[in-house]
């Protein structure tokens, strides 16, 4: 008997290397040097990589702090900072080679000794790592050697490499933790491409280039991320030139950018899926016919095109396709005949309308409120009567997120970015019963025991075909359930301008300067 | 003189502590939680709890108010629940940067201002004055987010010759400064030639004349001066609400101002530095409208303060 399963070594590097030959530019030769310039909505909250939340301060974080895996923009999870791994036939040890010879912006050597030593500062609580959730199943984290280090699960858990993808994860150095303490978030050190240079409040954070980075350097002197909070003067400042790359540009300034000799629009996938939740807990969307009369009387299709100049895709499963474990389910097409037949059956009609409650925020997703009124425009289309409440982010999320007694509300628009490239993150925190507000997302109350027991294999089981297989019958339930009325998955809209070449924009919503150059 | 600066100044006192108290209910009045939004939307309940017990928001509200004075007492404003810097040091981040956009926008606002109103009232109900005022109208209803904009169109992108954002040279203040500057302006040159028609009505006007005194040194020196207190208090009411922080216009050009650094803490709930910049900002319009009453006495030496 084997003592030890090994796999993916190979596929991975073999992955790895068919990975860095498709990323090679045909055409001149990269160039070294420059300031590249990446503006986008919100200044960083924080810069240590353990505690920030959002998508803008994990773009910085890319470049100053690496993880152990790494995400490619493909969907497959890559060695980074380790270089290959085993796991018990038991499921839960899992042993992790490192990378030799790789040291810290300060000097401090990375070894086994460090991998601890952050894991365990993410595993305890008392750090307020918001990620912890991602690694809370590791028990005990061993320096092996310096080069192995043994991460023990209380259970097998298959998500555990595609976690330690996230940037949350990242290992960042000891010495100055310990050194800097909580002045640490504003002068972070990791082993990353990039080392930190400064951070002015509001403004911009600054990264050079580290000439002892173990990989292939970066060819960039340095990356400014500029904060230009309004979207028209983000736009405006890369077509004079201020900005090399603008994020979120509006989707109706696609076609006009279009005909700029200076710049190109970029349309990238992003793993985060837009859906309308119905609290299922309480009439009238108790009743499945009403909750599917709505998903046919919705025209996505159109919702996409005019309202996001067709820069989304409309979800045939509830998670995005470069998702681990994602396979194409289902979509309910526009049929008004249907939605009418299912309403009738459920005993609503033109002269006695279904009437219910619809919460959207507003300015958190792309187009989000006209997206909401769209849906009501098309919801009364069959004879149901919507009515809009409109909240500011920071009031919806403590609404949404009450318990099942006190939550009253009927549906409610919301996004998830499904940010580790893995289905159990994109479904078990949204449709497994133990997951009910305040303890986790599933915050429409959906409940199927067969769903329950899908997801709960789709966590030990360690086979990615076997994986596939359950997810797929679980999100089949979910669709057939109408757990949702489900939306599209967003696009990221980029706008870079023609003297930069190799920016990678990733699904998990990071613009990536690693290996870009400007032309000159 | 001195006596009357100090006395205003000890009432400062009383006001701060009253903006204190009210900032410090309206924050917490406002639905949303910031151990919430900090935790982020996927966090536990167990999450969000600890964190709520670290920032004290568990305790008695009465508790939390007494803490914040004390602190306030002490000259600590705590640190920002969402950045853990010191909220002292992201205030002083953002203080000189609204200060230049402050004193560059009233220096356009000032001399475009006052010019325009002086001469649409020297000559009242011409064909000049028509077009100066019909121009301060246009100004005065011009939203910034829009001015701004096309600012940076027309002089970043189309012709070049100023940067569209960021703060680093003077270049950087033009466009952002001629923003602000061009609405207050308008309400300057507004008040300006009212102010300056009434004088220009006035007995001691006619008696300048009479005296055969040039008509640039009666304008300049007797019915200028003159028509100056309404003006100063138009201005110091704009610079108080300046220095408060032009928050769109920081927005369209990216500044990194008190306004933004406040509206980024409401919507992050992020109560310490909400609180610290709506005391910021009381404070200035405290001793903008104390150096507004100086300024008077200064123009006009009727008025005395005992």
């Amino acid at each position: 008997m084997r003592r030890f399963l090994m796999w993916l070594i190979t596929t991975a590097l073999v992955g790895a290397l068919g990975y860095s030959a498709a990323a090679a530019p045909a055409g001149p030769a990269p160039q070294r040097g420059g300031v590249l310039i990446i503006g986008s909505g919100t200044d960083a909250t924080t810069l240590d990589g353990h505690l920030y939340t959002d998508a803008p301060t994990a773009t910085i974080m890319e470049h100053m702090v690496e993880t152990l895996f790494e995400l490619s923009p493909e969907g497959r999870v890559l060695p980074r900072l380790a270089t290959a791994f085993t796991v018990a036939p038991d499921g839960r040890t899992w042993t992790i080679r490192l990378r030799s010879g790789v040291r810290f912006h300060d000097g401090t050597a990375f070894d086994a000794e460090a991998v601890k030593f952050n894991l365990d500062r993410i595993l305890d609580p008392a750090t307020r790592a918001p990620w912890r959730f991602l690694i809370s199943r590791v028990t005990q984290v061993t320096a092996v050697d310096p080069t192995t280090v043994r991460l023990v699960t209380d259970a097998p858990f298959a998500p555990l490499l595609a976690h330690l993808t996230h940037s949350g994860t990242g290992i960042q150095s000891p010495t100055a933790i310990r050194r800097l303490g909580a002045d640490y978030a504003r002068q972070p050190v990791g082993t990353g491409a990039f080392r930190f240079k400064e951070w002015v409040r509001g403004d911009r954070v600054v990264v050079t280039r580290n000439d002892d980075y173990w990989g292939e350097k970066a060819l960039l002197d340095e990356v400014q991320f500029r904060v230009i909070p309004d979207d028209g003067a983000r736009l405006a400042a890369l077509e004079a030139g201020s900005l090399h790359v603008a994020v979120r540009v509006p989707p109706r300034e696609i076609e006009r950018l279009r005909g700029s000799r200076d710049l190109t629009v970029r349309i990238d996938t992003s793993l985060r899926t837009i859906y309308t939740a119905f609290n299922v807990s309480r009439p009238p969307f108790t009743d499945k016919r009403l909750r599917q009369a709505l998903n046919y009387a919705i025209n996505k299709e159109a919702i996409v095109k005019s309202a996001l100049a067709g820069t989304a895709r409309v979800s045939d499963a509830p998670i995005a396709p470069n998702v681990q474990g994602y396979s194409k389910i289902m979509q309910y097409p526009w049929d008004l005949e249907r939605a009418e037949a299912l309403l009738r059956e459920a005993g609503y009609s033109r002269a006695r309308p279904l009437r219910a409650v619809f919460h959207h925020p507003t300015g958190r997703y792309i187009r989000d409120a006209e997206i909401a009124a769209s849906i009501q425009g098309l919801a009364r289309r069959v004879g149901i009567e919507l009515e809009l409440r409109t909240l500011e982010f920071g009031a919806y999320i403590a609404l949404t997120a009450r318990p099942k007694e006190q939550n009253d509300i009927q549906m409610y628009m919301l996004g998830w970015g499904t940010v580790t490239g893995d289905a159990d993150y994109g479904l078990y925190a949204l449709f497994h019963s133990s997951q009910f507000p305040p303890v986790g997302f599933n915050r429409g109350f959906y409940q199927n025991p067969q769903v329950d027991a899908l997801l709960d294999r789709g966590r030990i089981t360690v086979d990615q075909a076997e994986r596939n297989r359950i997810y797929a019958e679980a999100m089949r339930l979910i669709m057939d359930d109408a757990a949702w009325l489900f939306l599209h998955s967003e696009s990221q809209v980029t706008g870079v301008r023609n003297v930069v070449a190799d920016v990678v924009v990733h699904p998990a919503e990071r613009v990536m300067a690693h290996k870009a150059w400007l032309r000159r | 003189m001195w006596a009357y600066i100090a006395k205003r100044l000890l009432l400062t006192v009383p006001v701060i502590f009253g903006v204190a108290f009210v900032v410090f209910a309206m924050v917490r009045i406002v639905p949303g939680d910031p151990a919430q939004i900090i935790a982020g939307e996927t966090a536990t309940k167990e999450f969000v709890e600890a964190i709520r017990k670290d920032l004290g928001l568990d305790r008695p509200l009465l508790e939390q108010f007494g803490t914040f004075m004390a602190s306030l007492l002490r000259g600590d404003l705590g640190r920002s629940i969402r950045s853990k810097a010191p909220v002292s040091e992201e205030l002083w981040a953002r203080i000189p940067n609204t200060v230049r956009l402050t004193i560059a926008g009233l220096v356009v606002a000032v001399s475009v201002g006052v010019t325009a109103g002086v001469v649409s009232a020297i000559r009242p109900y011409s064909v000049v004055d028509s077009a100066v005022m019909l121009v301060a109208l246009v100004g005065l209803s011009m939203p910034v987010f829009w001015s701004g904009l096309m600012l940076i169109l027309i002089f970043a992108v189309r012709l070049g010759w100023l940067p569209a954002v960021g703060t680093e040279t003077l270049a950087h203040l033009v466009l952002p400064a001629i923003t602000v500057g061009m609405a207050t302006a308008a309400i300057i040159a507004r008040m300006t030639r009212s102010s300056m028609l009434e004088v220009l009505r006035s007995d001691y006007i006619r008696t300048a004349r009479a005296k055969g005194l040039a008509e640039h040194v009666v304008v300049n020196r007797h019915a200028l001066r003159n028509a100056l207190i309404p003006v100063i208090t138009v201005v110091g009411l704009q610079m108080g609400t300046l220095l408060s922080g032009a928050v769109l216009t920081e927005s369209v050009f990216a500044w990194p101002g008190i306004g933004r650094l406040l509206v980024e803490g409401i919507l992050a709930r992020d109560y310490p530095i909400v609180q610290a910049a709506v005391l910021v900002v009381a404070l200035a319009f405290v001793l903008v409208n104390l150096a507004v009453d100086v300024l008077y006495a200064a123009v006009d030496p009727r008025i005395h303060y005992e």
